[in-house]
């Protein structure tokens, strides 16, 4: 238990002192909201509610998978390449313990850039809703980005290709998933791939909880089979990964 | 480890090997590159299991995490991560132990008293090794795994390093280190095990694998009036052949016994100095040996 909050420990520092992440992974966000006001104006109508609040929900869940998907992928292809994980495997610190303290790291990520995000639309924005709504909202990202970590684990699988796929990857779910254009602004055809992606199911509850309105089940349940599916994928190719170890 | 073999597709990385490490003692797994000792290691630690045969660790499982709470692992082409300073990678591995030895201790070990708020990944080869020592050292092990410690450290590291592992063996407790050079091999361990193509081919007290491997080799036509007898009295003298009165003798130190020879004016001819180092003699034991001796 110990080597898990040591590891955890570490991790944080290690991203404290890491400028990519403020640059890109929290910059991004905030810089895409402040343009995005600019040009909409901050009390557009969108989807029973103001664009203020739909297009921070929108920032704070690009910025969760960013840290999931990019950042945590090239950070373990490099760890799994440095031969650093291999090195762990000889301490007391257990695999479960290792896998446990990454979550924990990234939550404690996303935590910090959900606040952020929704800290700077509150003040730049004005964003107003009552408490338990803000607390729904937070709570629903913060759980949500989970999946995302699976992907990231799975993507940082690739080893050298992990940086430029973990891009493509986040970018493209970003898009595709209506985080930067709201769905209803795409095509019908877009519209329908949108349906089927884990970004714009992680986002649309918390559209939904804006609007007043429910929690929809099928986007739960559509993330937690993405969940099931990355998971999955990346402990097969763990398991075949260690048949084929050299030296 | 007990009749283990391990391939790697088709590749035999270690064939049949049997031994046994025991408590208190100082090994060195010495072989040439691909000789299996690395391998080897890595089914001591549970880093990958054997294709046959049965490897413990504390008579457990060693891929389970609790048989690690007592050992302290060196391995190879292993890199640090990144945006960490020496001591708070320390720190790290020391937060992984129930009782680990005080920071001050490990630095002063791996000799980084003046490095310790260095950005761990922007050390030199050789203190990168140094720093490892110091994470294998962290949870005050009580046996020692180092898989080709030295490489890469300069002579003043690499005496601070032997002076520390003696201080370790010295206090009861049990190393295993791999090197492919005899002499590293014969300043720390008491029992040298040598391997080559997967195989043990040796397993004896550093001493008599010096013997058996070391050594350049002298050899003269002894005049008339030479007494052999009293050649063997002489310093760095492993051995002596004679064919008539050609002789050849087997030294640890030719340079040395040369300079006796001629100092002390003994009654040679036509000297001649042949072989290589240890390495080459071991090189050369390492490629014709297909027995096993002791």
């Amino acid at each position: 238990m110990n080597a898990m909050w040591s590891l955890w420990k570490a991790e944080l520092l290690r991203t404290v002192r890491d400028r990519r992440f403020f640059t890109l992974t929290l910059g991004m966000p905030i810089i895409f909201y402040f343009v995005f006001m600019n040009q909409v104006g901050t009390h557009a109508r969108i989807s029973g509610t103001f664009w203020n609040a739909y297009f921070m929900v929108s920032m704070a869940a690009f910025g969760v998978v960013g840290s999931s998907v990019n950042t945590l992928a090239v950070r373990l292809a490099t760890e799994r390449k440095s031969g650093w994980v291999r090195f762990l495997r000889t301490t007391p610190l257990s695999s479960a313990g290792y896998t446990l303290a990454k979550i924990l790291t990234q939550l404690s990520l996303s935590f910090f850039i959900i606040f952020v995000v929704f800290f700077v639309a509150q003040f730049s924005a004005h964003v107003t809703m009552p408490p338990m709504r803000w607390f729904e909202i937070f709570l629903w990202l913060w759980i949500g980005s989970i999946p995302f970590a699976a992907l990231g684990v799975f993507i940082g699988m690739a080893g050298n290709a992990a940086q430029v796929l973990g891009t493509l990857v986040y970018l493209v779910l970003s898009m595709l998933g209506g985080l930067w254009t709201p769905i209803q602004a795409l095509p019908r055809a877009l519209q329908e791939v949108a349906q089927w992606m884990p970004t714009y199911r992680f986002a649309q509850p918390a559209w939904e909880l804006l609007a007043e309105r429910p929690i929809s089940w099928v986007s739960v349940a559509i993330l937690l089979g993405y969940a099931g599916i990355f998971s999955g994928l990346a402990a097969w190719i763990e398991r075949k990964g260690d048949a084929h170890q050299q030296e | 480890m007990k009749d283990v073999t391990k391939q790697f597709g088709q590749k035999t990385a270690v064939r049949d090997v049997t031994m046994k490490i025991a408590k208190g003692s100082a090994v060195a797994l010495l072989g040439p590159n691909g000789a299996g000792k690395t391998t080897s290691i890595a089914m001591m630690l549970g880093l990958i299991r054997p294709t046959r045969g049965v490897v413990t660790l504390f008579g457990g499982d060693p891929l389970a995490s609790e048989q690690h709470a007592h050992i302290g692992v060196m391995l190879q082409g292993v890199s640090v991560p990144d945006r960490l300073t020496v001591v708070e990678t320390i720190q790290l591995f020391r937060g992984f132990y129930k009782k680990p030895l005080a920071i001050d201790r490990l630095l002063t070990a791996a000799g980084l008293e003046e490095d310790a708020r260095v950005m761990a990944n922007r050390l030199s080869g050789g203190k990168m090794r140094r720093l490892q020592f110091a994470l294998a050292l962290a949870g005050n092990p009580e046996v020692l795994f180092l898989d080709e410690p030295t490489v890469g450290m300069d002579v003043t590291a690499r005496r601070h390093f032997w002076d520390e592992l003696r201080r370790f063996i010295a206090s009861g407790k049990t190393l295993l280190l791999t090197t492919h050079d005899l002499q590293e091999a014969d300043l720390v361990a008491d029992r040298v095990i040598v391997m080559n193509k997967g195989r043990i081919i040796a397993d004896a007290a550093p001493e008599s694998i010096k013997m058996q491997f070391a050594g350049r080799q002298i050899s003269f036509v002894a005049g008339v009036h030479l007494d052999l007898q009293k050649l063997t009295k002489l310093p760095d003298v492993i051995e002596i052949k004679t064919a008539g009165r050609q002789v050849t003798i087997r030294t640890n130190n030719s340079d040395g016994l040369l300079r006796t020879l001629i100092m002390e004016q003994w009654e040679i001819s036509d000297i001649q100095v042949t072989g290589g180092g240890l390495e080459e003699a071991f090189m050369r034991l390492t490629t014709e040996t297909e027995g096993t001796f002791v």
